[in-house]
């Protein structure tokens, strides 16, 4: 029997807290349609995690079933598990908001609301908690350093937000994320609409946010998983539904792969 | 043959069109030419004298000012709580199909029906004899579907990315409807608020027996048997009575007015009415 690849990557050393979040059986299906059957891993403190697939695998719906914000979508059904810190997010009497607020979202395409750069940045956390106003300015900076945006708007704070560039306005939606103080950030195809300079900024912010945060990103551009990510998930289509067909460390998926989804995902890729 | 069949229905409507703004123009050329004369300061500031063969129109357009805020006023809270579940609270497609198909009824009723009804509750059964604040109510009645219908329009285009963003921050469903989709939908309130009031400025019907006099009356002090004047109901005792050639100016003097206040309303919902018709082109 052949060996699982992610014994081929150096496991997490054993001191190692338990996942932050848990991925079990997890199943969405949409009416009598199966987007992704089966989905099943870990995801450690202080790791990225990439998920990376062809477009239309079900990468989206897989990272939206990890805050529940699948709930929104009409006749989406979720069944499995997701476990944050050890805790069925799916158990009755969990507060999908509250849930939210802890796992971060950053999305295809930056979502800036028409109000200036400081209410952006606030957006989330002055409705979650109370900010005073000193703290509100101390807040702002924080996250807008934190994602290496200060320099460029600190003269234009209260200027309108969608006179950012594309890339500085994702820049701006991490900080949003980052204001409420998440556990978790999920990132769906965080660069697809971004030039290469701001594709470099943001990977480069996801290497430092590794520090601090625990990171899923999903992507479909090899390079950047091989640059950015530690541990990856493949996930492709099996009979029409998406499955995670190999997970283990970045190297071992990208370079010795013996799924031949994966092999033939990769070579479409490049 | 075919080419003449063709040239003959771009003539039927290239005449349908010429015969609309032919009607339009003529129309509001007829009370320019016949209104204007009557036309001053003192006709827009004073107060009607001998039957309306004198004075002006003052409380008048103060009555017709006083039923179309009290109008929006009513229906705009109205409004913002049934676009709000039509497009959120409502899940289910015939629940939403039963709210539209009620909304478009509503919007077909006669406006003598209004009246009529306004009559039995508020004059008669609440007590209230004629009183500003039924005219407001009715006229509410009114503009509601108009008013609801481009406001549910509106949130219908706002793209679905800020609902989700909002979500994926971890903000609850209230605080998404009051930070995302209320500040968003101003424009929806307002265009329809103002194409409703527009009409509602004119009608003579549902006020007539409910909230409006022809003279004797100022500012209202109360609700119960506190008429106002209005400019629609003094067109209309005018219209019936104006063998006097000097009531017949103060006639088209006032319908020229209340013309003039109608097309303000529309003018001002237009740059929002054309900005809706860009983002829904993008």
């Amino acid at each position: 029997m052949k060996k699982p690849m992610s014994e081929l990557c150096v496991q997490p050393a054993l001191t190692a807290t338990a996942p932050v979040m848990a991925v079990r059986s997890l199943s969405v299906q949409a009416g009598t349609r199966v987007l992704l059957r089966n989905v099943h891993f870990d995801v450690q403190r202080g790791q990225v995690f990439g998920i990376i697939g062809p477009s239309g695998a079900g990468k989206s719906t897989l990272l939206r079933a990890l805050n529940r914000l699948t709930d929104l979508i009409p006749g989406l059904r979720v069944s499995g598990d997701v476990h944050l810190h050890g805790k069925s997010i799916y158990a009755p009497g969990i507060d999908a908001n509250t849930l939210r607020a802890r796992i971060g979202m950053l999305f295809q395409q930056p979502v800036i609301f028409p109000v200036s750069v400081t209410e952006n940045v606030l957006f989330g956390a002055k409705r979650l908690r109370r900010i005073g106003n000193g703290e509100r300015h101390e807040l702002v900076e924080r996250a807008l350093r934190e994602v290496a945006l200060w320099e460029e708007v600190k003269d234009r704070l209260h200027a309108p937000a969608l006179a950012l560039s594309v890339g500085q306005q994702q820049r701006l939606c991490l900080a949003r994320a980052l204001a409420v103080r998440p556990d978790i950030i999920l990132m769906d195809e965080p660069t697809s609409a971004l030039d290469p300079k701001s594709t470099q900024a943001i990977e480069d912010l996801i290497v430092r946010l590794k520090e601090h945060h625990t990171i899923v990103l999903v992507t479909h551009n090899v390079r950047q998983a091989r640059r950015v990510t530690d541990w990856l998930a493949c996930i492709c289509m099996r009979d029409g539904v998406g499955e995670i067909v190999e997970s283990a460390c970045c190297d071992a998926v990208l370079d010795t792969p013996q799924c031949r989804d994966v092999i033939d995902y990769l070579e479409h890729a490049n | 043959m075919r080419k003449t069949l063709d040239r003959l229905l771009a003539f039927v409507c290239g005449a349908s069109a010429l015969f609309v703004c032919a009607l339009l123009l003529g129309l509001v050329a007829v009370i320019w030419q016949r209104g204007s004369p009557a036309l001053s300061w003192h006709f827009l500031t004073e107060q009607i004298r001998q039957v309306g063969a004198q004075g002006g129109i003052f409380y008048n357009l103060v009555g017709t000012t006083i039923l179309i805020v009290s109008a929006i006023a009513i229906c705009a809270p109205i409004a913002v709580g049934l676009a709000l579940v039509e497009r959120i609270f409502l899940r289910s497609a015939p629940a939403r199909r039963a709210l539209t198909i009620f909304l478009y009824t509503l919007n077909g009723l006669p406006s003598i029906v209004f009246g009529i009804f306004g009559f039995v509750v508020f004059v008669k059964w609440c007590g209230w004899g004629k009183s500003w604040l039924t005219g407001g109510i009715l006229l509410a009645a009114m503009i509601l579907p108009t008013v609801t219908i481009a406001l549910i329009e509106r949130i219908k285009a706002l793209p679905r990315q800020y609902v989700e963003a909002a979500a994926g921050l971890g903000l609850s469903e209230s605080q998404i409807i009051w930070a995302v989709i209320l500040p968003q939908s101003w424009s929806g309130l307002l265009t329809g608020s103002l194409l409703g009031l527009a009409r509602a400025a004119g009608e003579t019907a549902p006020i007539m027996f409910t909230a409006t006099i022809f003279a004797g009356a100022t500012l209202p002090h109360g609700i119960k048997d506190n008429p106002v004047l209005s400019l629609p109901y003094h067109i209309f005792v005018l219209a019936q009575d104006s063998f006097d050639p000097s009531v017949g100016a103060k006639l088209w003097g006032a319908a020229l007015v209340l013309l003039g206040l109608v097309l303000l309303l529309s003018l001002i919902a237009l740059p929002s009415r054309l900005k809706m018709h860009e983002e829904a082109n993008v």
